[in-house]
C-alpha cells in the first residue's frame, strides 16, 4: 500500500516535465508559469489562477550537449539541465518563467531562457542578500512589482481573498510535509529518504491541490505503519539541488538513513509558513517568509543557514552530515570551509561531495561514503 | 584559519615591481607620459600600504567594484583585492603557492582563482592584515561569498555591502542606505568621521573623470587606434584604485591629449594596424607583456571593450555625494554583465562593433567566470549576425596552469589568418 501511494509521486516525476495533471491543466485553458529558485512566491502564480511549477532539469545524469553549448562548461550542470530541457521543447508549454537575482547560473539562465526560448511571460525579481528592515522593503517591492506584470498578462486582479486561499493551500503542504519529516525523527523511520526525494519533487512538478490529497493518504498510511529495525548510521544531507533519489538510495544501501536534507528542493522549498495576522497584507506576509525562509548560500551572513541546519541535525539525532555541492555551485562551494569548521564545533563530522546534477552517486562516490561510515561507526561505537 | 605554505610578502614585491616598472618605461626613447603617472600611481598605492602600520593608517581591504570613492573621502587606506590578486600575477608571475594555500583552505577548484588566491595569501600571511574586509556583490557569486572567510581568516571585522541586481528608484535608494551603513560601520572601527565636504570633492572629480573616460571612449574609434594595444587595463585599474582622486584626473587628462596628439598626426599604436579587435573579458593577466608583443607583431590592437569601458550615461551631483556614488555603481561598464542581460547590453555589443569598425572578437573565456562565460554563445551570435568571427580563448586570469603561451599563440595566429582570408 505505501508503495502504492509512493508510487503516484513516482508517476509524476518520470512523466516530468509533460504529466498527466499539466497536460490536463492546460487543455482546461489554463496557464503554467515555471519558476527557477525558492525565491519566487508560487502563491502569486496560483491566486492568478495558474499552475507553477519548478523547472529543473534531468533527473539522471545526462550529457548536456545543448546546454553546455548556451551556457558553456564552466556553469553548474543544473543550469545546464534545465536550459538543455527548455531548449529541446520540453518545456514549450509554459505561458511564463518568473527568477530571481539569486546566484549566477540562476541570473543567466533566465537570461538565456528569455533570449532563446522565448517563453511569453518573464520576470525576474531582485533578490536582496540580507533580511534587514529596508531589505524585506525592498523585497516586498519587487513581488509587488511581479504581482502587477502577471494580473496585466492574466488579465485579471490578483485579490487579497485569491492570496489568502492560495496562502493557506500552499501552508497546508507545508504542514503536511513537516508532519511527514517527524515521522523521520523516529528511531525507525517508516520511510527512507530516497522515497522521500520521490514526494519532494512531485511537490513542484504538480498542483498543491493534488499533491496534498495524495500525502495525506500517504501519512495516514505511514503514521500506521512500522518502520522496522533502526539502521545503524543516521544522516543528514546539505547542499544546493538534488533530484535523483537514487543518489540517496546510493547512501542508504550503505547501512544508513537519510533522515533530514537541507537542500533546494527538499527543506529549503518548503520549511517555513507564510504567517498572517497582525493587520499583515497577504503580499507582505509572502514577500517575509520568502526573504526570510530557510536561507540559500547566497544569503548574508551565513551563520543564519549554518545554525539552522545545526539545529536540524540535533533534532533528528544525526550522526554524520554529506554535503553535495554540484560543481560550480559557488555560494555552496563558498560556504563549505565555513560550513565545515562550524560542524566541528557542534562535534558533527561532514563529508564533502562534489558531483554533478543527476549523478546516481558512482562507484567512488560510494567509496568515499562507505569510508566516511567507517569513520562514523567507530565514533557511534 | 592557517596554512603550512610559506609567506613572502606581496605588497614589499609589489612596490619593487611598480618601481622597476617606472624605471624601465622612463628609459624608452619615448616615454608615454600617462605611462609614468600610471606606475607613480602605482608606487604610491602599494607603499601606501606597505607603511601603513608605521604611519598609523586604518586599512581597508574590499573587492571589485566597491566604491573607494567613500574610503578616500575617510582617509582610509584601500587595499583592492581583486587588483591586488592580478598584480601579483602580472608584475611577479608568482601565483601558485597563493592558489596551493587558498586550496588547503578547502576552497573548490571552480571557485575564481582570485579570490581563492586571495583567501590563501592571507592564511600565509602574503598580504597583511587590514583594519576591515569590505565587500560586495558586484559583479558575481564569488564577490558576495569572499568576504566572510576572509574575516574568519584575518579575524577582521567586516561588512557586507549589498547591491541590488536592477536600477529601480527603490533599489537605487536601498543602495544609498546600504553605503550610508557602511559609512556608520567604518566610522565605528575606524574613528573617523566622514567628511562629508571631501566626499563631494571626490564625487566632483569622479565626475570630471567620467566625462574624460567617455571623450577617450570616442577618440578610440580613430583609425589607427592610438591607444596601445592593451591599454584598456590601465583604464580599468585606474578607476578600480584611484576613482575620484586628483591625480587621476591628471593622468586621464594627459592620456586624453597623448591620443589627441597621435590621431593629429595620424599615428597608431602599433606600427601597422590590421586588425580592429574587440575585447571581451579580461585576457589572462601573466600573459600580458606576451601578448603586447603579439598585437605589435601582428598588427592587432583591442580597441573596443564593451563591458569595461563604454561607461554609462548621467551626470554625478556633488551636492548629493552618497547617492552620486550609488548612482555611479550603475554606470560602471561592467554592472551591463551583472544586470539583467537585456536589449541595453545587447545593443552595447552591436553598436560597438559598427561604431569601432571591429574586424574580430576575442572572448577570454575565464574558467573560474560564470556570469561571463554563459554569455559567451549570446554574443558570438549578435556578432555572427553582423559578420564579425569570434575566437573564445579558454584561460585564467591569474592561473598559468590551464593554458599555455604557445596554445594562446597558436590559436591567435590562426584567428588572425582567418581575419586575413576574409
Amino acid at each position: 500500500m505505501k508503495q502504492d501511494l509512493i508510487g503516484r509521486f513516482r508517476e509524476v516525476n518520470q512523466t516530468f516535465p509533460r504529466t498527466r495533471e499539466i497536460i490536463d491543466f492546460k487543455n482546461n485553458g489554463g496557464m503554467v508559469f515555471g519558476w527557477f529558485c525558492t525565491y519566487v512566491p508560487e502563491e502569486i502564480i496560483h491566486a492568478a489562477g495558474g499552475l507553477p511549477i519548478r523547472i529543473v532539469g534531468h533527473s539522471t545524469e545526462t550529457e548536456l550537449e545543448d546546454g553546455t553549448a548556451y551556457f558553456y562548461v564552466n556553469n553548474c550542470s543544473f543550469s545546464r539541465s534545465c536550459l538543455q530541457l527548455g531548449l529541446r521543447h520540453e518545456y514549450d508549454f509554459l505561458d511564463g518563467i518568473v527568477g530571481g537575482s539569486t546566484c549566477d547560473g540562476a541570473r543567466r539562465l533566465f537570461d538565456l531562457w528569455r533570449i532563446y526560448i522565448q517563453t511569453p511571460f518573464h520576470c525576474i525579481m531582485t533578490v536582496p542578500r540580507k533580511y534587514t528592515d529596508r531589505a524585506h522593503d525592498l523585497y516586498n517591492s519587487q513581488v509587488k512589482h511581479f504581482k502587477d506584470l502577471l494580473e496585466e498578462f492574466v488579465d485579471l486582479p490578483i485579490t487579497d481573498e485569491a492570496l489568502l486561499k492560495s496562502i493557506a493551500l500552499f501552508n497546508e503542504s507545508r504542514e503536511l510535509l513537516r508532519s511527514l519529516y517527524d515521522l523521520r525523527r523516529l528511531d525507525s523511520p517508516p520511510i527512507s529518504g530516497a522515497e522521500i526525494m520521490e514526494i519532494l519533487n512531485a511537490s513542484f512538478r504538480m498542483p498543491k491541490e493534488l499533491f496534498n490529497q495524495h500525502l495525506q493518504e500517504l501519512l495516514h498510511e505511514l503514521q500506521q505503519s512500522d518502520g522496522g529495525r533502526p539502521k545503524p548510521l543516521r544522516i543528514m544531507l546539505v547542499g544546493s539541488v538534488l533530484t535523483n533519489p537514487q543518489f540517496v538510495k546510493s547512501i542508504e544501501d550503505l547501512g544508513a538513513i537519510v533522515v533530514c536534507d537541507e537542500l533546494c528542493t527538499s527543506t529549503r522549498y518548503w520549511s517555513d509558513l507564510v504567517v498572517l495576522g497582525n493587520g499583515l497584507p497577504p503580499l507582505q506576509a509572502l514577500s517575509r517568509r520568502y526573504l526570510n525562509n530557510f536561507p540559500c548560500a547566497r544569503m548574508y551572513p551565513s551563520t543564519e543557514r549554518f545554525d539552522r541546519i545545526v539545529a536540524l541535525a540535533k533534532a533528528f539525532g544525526v550522526h554524520g552530515v554529506i554535503s553535495e555541492t554540484i560543481r560550480y555551485c559557488v555560494p555552496y562551494a563558498h560556504d563549505l570551509p565555513l560550513l565545515a569548521d562550524h560542524l566541528k564545533q557542534e562535534g558533527l563530522p561532514m563529508l564533502t561531495l562534489d558531483v554533478e546534477h543527476g549523478t546516481p552517486g558512482s562507484g567512488q562516490i560510494q567509496t568515499r561514503v562507505q569510508a566516511f561510515f567507517e569513520m562514523l561507526e567507530a565514533r557511534t561505537l | 584559519m592557517t596554512s603550512s605554505l610559506q609567506n613572502t610578502n606581496r605588497i614589499d614585491a609589489l612596490v619593487r615591481a611598480t618601481r622597476l616598472m617606472y624605471r624601465m618605461s622612463k628609459a624608452r626613447p619615448e616615454p608615454r607620459q600617462s605611462e609614468l603617472l600610471y606606475y607613480q600611481m602605482l608606487i604610491r598605492y602599494y607603499e601606501r600600504l606597505l607603511k601603513a602600520r608605521e604611519n598609523g593608517d586604518f586599512v581597508a581591504a574590499h573587492t571589485v567594484f566597491f566604491p573607494s570613492e567613500v574610503l578616500y573621502a575617510m582617509d582610509i587606506a584601500p587595499m583592492h583585492l581583486e587588483t591586488t590578486s592580478w598584480m601579483t600575477a602580472l608584475f611577479l608571475g608568482e601565483y601558485a603557492d597563493l592558489l596551493a594555500a587558498g586550496a588547503e583552505l578547502g576552497l573548490a577548484s571552480e571557485i575564481c582563482s582570485p579570490h581563492r588566491g586571495l583567501a590563501g595569501a592571507f592564511s600565509i600571511g602574503a598580504l597583511p592584515k587590514p583594519d576591515v574586509v569590505l565587500w560586495s556583490n558586484m559583479v558575481c557569486d564569488n564577490t558576495a561569498k569572499s568576504g566572510e572567510l576572509l574575516m574568519k581568516i584575518t579575524g577582521c571585522p567586516g561588512h557586507f555591502l549589498d547591491h541590488p541586481f536592477q536600477d529601480s528608484s527603490e533599489e537605487i535608494a536601498y543602495f544609498t542606505d546600504e553605503l550610508k551603513e557602511m559609512v556608520a560601520f567604518l566610522e565605528d572601527h575606524s574613528g573617523r568621521k566622514m567628511d562629508w565636504d571631501r566626499l563631494s570633492l571626490v564625487v566632483g572629480n569622479m565626475d570630471k573623470q567620467l566625462e574624460i573616460l567617455r571623450s577617450i571612449h570616442e577618440l578610440r574609434k580613430a583609425i589607427p587606434s592610438p591607444f596601445h594595444p592593451q591599454g584598456f587595463l590601465e583604464l580599468l585599474t585606474v578607476d578600480y584604485l584611484f576613482a575620484g582622486h586628483p591625480e587621476a584626473t591628471e593622468y586621464l587628462e594627459t592620456l586624453r591629449q597623448e591620443l589627441e596628439e597621435a590621431i593629429a598626426q595620424g599615428k597608431g599604436a602599433v606600427a601597422k594596424e590590421r586588425y580592429r579587435l574587440m575585447t571581451l573579458f579580461l585576457p589572462p593577466m601573466y600573459l600580458i607583456g606576451f601578448l603586447e608583443k603579439m598585437s605589435q607583431e601582428f598588427g592587432a590592437v583591442s580597441v573596443a571593450e564593451p563591458f569595461f569601458c563604454q561607461w554609462g550615461d548621467g551626470k554625478l551631483d556633488p551636492k548629493r555625494p552618497l547617492e552620486s556614488v550609488a548612482l555611479k555603481s550603475y554606470m560602471i561598464p561592467e554592472m551591463n554583465m551583472y544586470a539583467p542581460m537585456g536589449d541595453r547590453a545587447i545593443t552595447k555589443i552591436r553598436t560597438a562593433a559598427q561604431e569601432f569598425r571591429i574586424d574580430g572578437a576575442i572572448y577570454y573565456a575565464d574558467v573560474g567566470c560564470r556570469h561571463t562565460c554563459a554569455t559567451i554563445k549570446l554574443f558570438k551570435d549578435i556578432l555572427d549576425d553582423m559578420d564579425i568571427p569570434v575566437l573564445t580563448l579558454d584561460c585564467d586570469v591569474v592561473d598559468p596552469t590551464i593554458t599555455s603561451q604557445e596554445e594562446i599563440r597558436g590559436k591567435l595566429e590562426g584567428f588572425f589568418e582567418l581575419l586575413d582570408d576574409r
